[in-house]
């Protein structure tokens, strides 16, 4: 027994005290009245015939006694707010986990899911934990770690905020302080739970048919291609068929009837050329399936357009070869003098010119010479370096992404004075290349440094690819990238993320990326400075569609166990108290303890 | 107020009419007593023997029979009426107090008895005989009895068992006994009645009970003081209690009321609020008083 208003001692002594303050004033009684009869014979009669008449009469008074001293007792104690284990629940720090992995949401035979039933389990502790007790709720996703709190209110409401969420499982650090820790799990996938901790399971089997692939990819040998990979898993205990379904918005459609053994998997390569382009949808439907999140699968499928580029050029063989070979490109050559904006043109490539005005399309410049210097939405010319050589760059950068610029030869370059841009590849101090700074508000643009012909990298590998890397940096669309639900991180800074109904989700950036929860699978997307990255999130896991598990040896419990007494203790002896009080003052009147 | 004023007097005047009217035939001075006497009814005949009064020979009968016969009358001889006023403390509580009521009831009976040519025996008892009036006869000497009554000095514990015994024992004529008491007698109410009956004496039984004994008005702590032998006693009057005492005074009137019908004896129960008069005309219906 513990006390909240009291220490032990001043309890047990303030209880003491008023026992014996409560016998004393029993025994200190009103002086009596003295009354003179005529004769005391009847009255000696009717008393002596009452002390003969039963132990009820003779213990009347001790019973009295002990009514009043219950009674004091049990205001004492009322006024000390004990706690009883076995009545009110254990009080102390708790700490409740949820396991929060995916498979929480599979459904089970009485139709709700393991996480509603997770949920309601640690409502149930919360409600049993005694009324000091203190809630840290959290969940093991790692998402979500409340700070203690007192209300019992506020940790339901806590526990009710948290979802399923793909990521990896981890038990929440613990301390001494935490005197009671909780684990509710389906036993799916558990992380390292101390040995202290009391775990509670919500489990059991279940039929699950999961999207566990599905990528949309281009087919190598042809330019603008796509395939999509797909597989299905069963990870139910008997075959059964389910249909798949993989459609976009437009006139693609496949559809397959398969059936699949218990724990195989159903694969295949489609071919995607029927699809327009756009978001892609793989769905199955199975009867029985218990697991709802896992069978759905979105992609995207890059628009099937080639990327309309102006070379604007005096004549430069390596270019014009470079645009021409490059497969997801239409180029068309322009002489310097004859250059005008073109609305249909998707991005410029400027060979040592640069007009006057920035156009609104994206550029690349190669080499900043005379023609070069009166520009203004340029870097200034500062002076020339002789030979420079690339000693570093920025191959996270999309631009220079698989470029390797070690034995790249340069006879002289521009050197440029310090604005605000991004420099991607370097010698030394001098600025190579470089490119619009991320936060620009115009069109992009990258400028080399040097004229091509006065280096040996229109012959190197790197070069082509240098230029696809430009223009598709420019705007040209990207398959998909592919996360799972949950915590998703997109590589661009500061991207305004858009869900897959279309509307503005938080999120949070950092660095070099930005990260939002995506709690449902779908297409979403990251705009950047007019660029837009789709994320394709789906669960796709077979550690979270693997909704069974053996046999669990986990000493886990069902339920916990409710308390007894619904208020708190003190509430119970001052109602009793006062019920005492009442029926001691019914049967004073009455003259039966009296 | 004195005890035995005008308005009393009035009263007993009144009683003394309404006892003749009422119970005409049944007046004692015409009781005719066992033994044979020197009335006027004539009762029997016998031989005479001498030494008889001669003056009751019927001389006629021996005209006829050739025998002295001798003509007996029964006796007219008044009744001892022997009046015992319980003068022990316990008497003198209640409002009225129970002596007074007592000595009322037994003005009023004596000056009926002295109407009626009674010879009437005034005693006042408590441990002992505590007080004496030689018998009375007449109308005239009520106010002998009055001023006896009056003068009773109330005290002492109730035995009326030694009191009787003493006043038995000494030479006296069987009678008409008329105990006026509470009967609050540590030895039991039989102890002395049972004294009386043994010298067979008729007896009548006049209970006074104050109100506050019948239906006592107490409550919570209290030490309860015997007035005669001064035992005190601690209680916490509870409702259960006074019921319990209400049980035992009715159960102590039944036992009583039993024992008189058992031996015959006459009984009243009276409260000291009941008027006396109507008493005395309760104890004349019960046709023991007045034969």
């Amino acid at each position: 027994m513990k006390f909240f208003a009291l220490s032990s001692f001043t309890a047990i002594l303030l209880a003491v005290l008023t026992t014996l303050a409560l016998v004393a004033m029993y025994f200190l009684k009103l002086r009596h009245r003295r009354m003179m009869i005529a004769s005391s014979m009847l009255w000696s009669r009717v008393l002596a015939r009452q002390e003969e008449r039963s132990l009820w009469e003779k213990l009347r008074r001790i019973l009295s006694i002990i009514f009043v001293v219950i009674i004091g007792l049990l205001m004492v104690f009322a006024i000390a707010r004990p706690e009883i284990d076995g009545l009110t629940g254990s009080t102390g720090r708790t700490l409740i986990v949820l396991d929060s992995s995916p498979s929480m949401s599979t459904r089970m035979s009485d139709g709700r899911t393991r996480w509603q039933h997770a949920v309601d389990t640690a409502s149930t502790i919360v409600d049993s934990s005694g009324f000091g007790s203190e809630f840290r709720i959290a969940d093991t996703s790692g998402q979500y770690d409340s700070p203690y709190m007192n209300g019992k209110d506020e940790a339901k409401q806590a526990i009710r905020t948290l979802r399923p969420i793909a990521a990896t499982p981890r038990f929440p650090e613990t301390d001494d302080s935490d005197t009671h820790i909780y684990f509710i799990s389906d036993g799916v996938a558990i992380p390292q739970v101390p040995e202290s901790a009391r775990k509670f399971i919500t489990y059991d089997a279940a039929r699950n048919f999961a999207i566990t692939a599905f990528e949309v990819r281009p087919i190598v040998s042809a330019p603008l291609q796509y395939e999509a990979y797909l597989e299905v898993t069963n990870f139910g205990n008997d075959a059964r068929r389910t249909t798949i379904n993989i459609s976009e918005g437009g006139q693609g459609h496949i559809r397959r009837e398969v059936e699949i053994q218990p724990r195989q998997s159903y694969r295949e390569t489609l071919d995607l050329s029927p699809f327009e382009g756009g978001g892609i949808r793989a769905t199955i439907q199975t009867d029985g399936d218990a697991l709802a999140t896992d069978d759905v699968a979105y992609s995207y499928l890059p628009v099937k357009k080639k990327t309309k580029v102006m070379l604007v050029t005096k004549g430069n063989a390596y270019l014009q070869t470079a645009l021409k070979l490059d497969s997801f490109v239409d180029v068309s050559i322009v002489d310097p003098k004859d250059y005008r904006e073109d609305p249909i043109t998707d991005a410029y490539v400027f060979d040592d010119f640069a007009p006057a005005a920035q156009p609104s399309k994206p550029a690349l410049i190669v080499g900043i010479g005379n023609g070069t210097q009166s520009v203004s939405w340029l870097p200034r010319p500062t002076g020339i370096v002789e030979k420079p050589s690339f000693t570093a760059w920025q191959d996270d950068h999309p631009v220079m992404k698989y470029l390797s610029l070690h034995d790249v030869s340069i006879a002289k370059a521009t050197t440029i004075a310090p604005t605000s841009m991004s420099v991607l590849a370097t010698s030394g101090e001098t600025p190579l290349i470089v490119a619009s700074p991320a936060s620009a508000a115009a069109a992009r643009w990258v400028l080399l440094t040097f004229s091509l012909q006065e280096s040996d990298f229109p012959v190197h590998e790197s070069f082509p690819l240098f230029v696809d890397n430009a223009l598709a940096w420019f705007g040209r669309e990207h398959p998909a990238l592919r996360r799972t639900t949950g915590i998703v991180e997109v590589p661009i800074i500061n991207a305004q993320i858009t869900g897959p109904d279309g509307k503005a989700l938080a999120s949070r950036g950092y660095l070099d990326r930005t990260v939002f929860e995506a709690r449902e699978p779908g297409l979403y997307v990251a705009t950047k400075d007019g660029l837009r990255q789709y994320v394709a999130v789906n669960l796709m896991s077979r550690q979270y569609s693997n909704v069974n598990h053996p046999a669990l040896n986990w000493g886990s419990e069902i339920k916990p166990a409710a308390r007894i007494l619904k208020h708190e203790v003190w509430f119970y002896l001052l109602f009793l108290a006062v019920i005492l009080l009442g029926v001691e003052w019914f049967t004073y009147h009455r003259r039966i303890t009296l | 107020m004195p005890l035995f004023d005008d308005e009393f007097r009035k009263k007993l005047e009144y009683l003394s009419i309404i006892s003749k009217r009422v119970f005409a035939g049944h007046f004692r001075a015409e009781r005719r007593a066992t033994r044979r006497g020197t009335g006027v009814e004539f009762a029997d005949y016998r031989q005479y023997v001498p030494g008889d009064d001669f003056r009751h020979l019927d001389w006629k009968a021996y005209l006829r029979l050739n025998k002295l016969i001798l003509r007996l009358f029964e006796e007219e001889e008044d009744l001892p009426i022997y009046f015992f006023i319980d003068a022990s403390q316990s008497m003198t509580y209640g409002n009225p107090v129970k002596l007074d009521y007592a000595r009322r009831v037994a003005a009023a009976l004596a000056y009926i008895g002295l109407a009626n040519l009674d010879r009437a025996y005034m005693t006042a008892y408590a441990e002992k005989i505590r007080a004496e009036l030689p018998p009375q006869r007449g109308k005239g000497r009520i106010f002998k009895v009055f001023r006896f009554l009056e003068e009773l000095v109330p005290g002492g514990e109730t035995n009326a068992r030694e009191s009787f015994k003493t006043y038995c024992t000494e030479a006296r004529r069987r009678g008409l006994a008329v105990v006026i008491s509470d009967f609050m007698d540590p030895a039991g109410f039989q102890s002395g009645l049972d004294i009386l009956r043994h010298f067979r004496h008729d007896i009548f039984v006049i209970h006074v009970a104050s109100h506050e004994e019948i239906e006592p008005v107490l409550k919570g702590e209290l030490v309860l003081v015997d007035s005669e032998s001064n035992v005190s006693r601690e209680i916490t009057v509870t409702p259960a209690l006074l019921s319990d005492y209400r049980t035992e005074f009715k159960h102590f009137c039944d036992e009583f009321e039993e024992y008189c019908s058992k031996y015959q004896l006459g009984y009243i129960r009276t409260a000291t609020d009941y008027p006396f008069e109507d008493l005395v005309l309760k104890v004349f219906r019960q046709g023991r008083f007045l034969k």
